[in-house]
């Protein structure tokens, strides 16, 4: 039985399948790895950048620099990251729509993981300016920190998990 | 390889083989993000405002780390189907890939302290940079095209 979020979805999911480019994406045979790269760029730089200020807040990393100052200079890239990985994911999704949105690992990556650790990240991203200002941040500062990277990890995962569903 | 109890167990363990993946991705994703960021540092288009020696020192431990991470799950992954990926094309570019990409960040590691004390990032900084950059994006595309290509993994 399909969930009523089902029903609402799938019809706009074939629309997009059935868009020129997303045939072109689905049915080319290097278009696709291709535009995996782009989500995987895209994510490299999302990662990179967001791992060098969550371990900074947890304290690890040069003292010379405040965990403030790490993210204000990456601020750019984190989101130029994010920025990519969103289109190349977006892509990626269109050329096989109505696959992606009944996958439970996809829906819950999607739906309900990537929205967590987007806020979360938001969170940390402004409260920093208040944690980070010192070499040595407080506990839920740390705390803060460590639950970003674990979020960011459980969203790997559950992308990892898309093909066994 | 393949045959060895242990990696019998890792191919054949769903949940444990997910989770090397999961840690192969994520790391490589860090490995990868961090590389480029010293890169795009020495291509002065990101941090600018830090020297470029404070940039390299407070990122490339990460990317130390990540590094030895990424190559032991990826190679936890490579001996459950060791016979099917070595003689594979695609996996051998990818291996040449990383080879030649770790060598290129090797020599901006080194290189960085001596460009820091110039008046001016050198041109022949920015082009092992540029280089660096493409082969660690030449490695992501390898490894994607092995599942795409070979069907592997």
């Amino acid at each position: 039985m399909q969930t009523h979020a089902e029903t609402s979805l799938l019809p706009v999911c074939r629309h997009l399948q059935t868009t020129s480019w997303a045939t072109a994406i689905r049915l080319s045979e290097w278009m696709y790895p291709f535009i995996q790269l782009i989500h995987f760029s895209g994510l490299s730089l999302w990662l990179g950048t967001n791992v060098a200020g969550d371990l900074r807040l947890l304290g690890v990393g040069k003292k010379a620099q405040t965990a403030v100052a790490v993210r204000d200079e990456l601020f750019m890239w984190n989101w130029i990251g994010f920025g990519v990985a969103v289109l190349g994911g977006f892509l990626l999704f269109s050329a096989r729509a109505t696959m992606y949105i009944v996958n439970p690992a996809f829906r819950a990556k999607l739906f309900m993981l990537i929205p967590a650790a987007l806020v979360w990240h938001i969170i940390v991203q402004v409260k920093t300016k208040g944690w980070g200002k010192s070499a040595e941040t407080a506990l839920v500062g740390k705390l803060a920190g460590l639950l970003e990277l674990l979020l960011w990890i459980s969203v790997v995962t559950a992308a990892v998990e898309i093909p066994n569903y | 390889m393949e045959h060895l109890s242990w990696v019998q167990y890792v191919g054949m363990t769903a949940w444990l083989y997910s989770s090397i993946a999961v840690v192969h991705y994520f790391t490589l994703l860090v490995l990868v993000g961090t590389s480029v960021l010293v890169d795009l540092r020495v291509l002065d288009l990101a941090a600018t405002s830090r020297p470029v020696a404070e940039v390299s020192e407070q990122i490339y431990p990460w990317m130390w780390g990540s590094f030895w991470l990424a190559i032991f799950s990826g190679f936890l992954m490579f001996t459950t189907d060791a016979g099917d990926y070595l003689p594979d094309t695609v996996f051998r570019v990818k291996m040449t890939a990383i080879l030649l990409a770790v060598i290129s960040t090797i020599l901006v590691q080194r290189g960085v302290p001596h460009w820091g004390q110039q008046p001016s990032m050198p041109v022949g900084a920015k082009v092992l940079a540029s280089i660096s950059l493409l082969l660690w994006i030449g490695s992501i595309l390898a490894g994607v095209e092995i599942a795409a290509i070979s069907g592997l993994g």
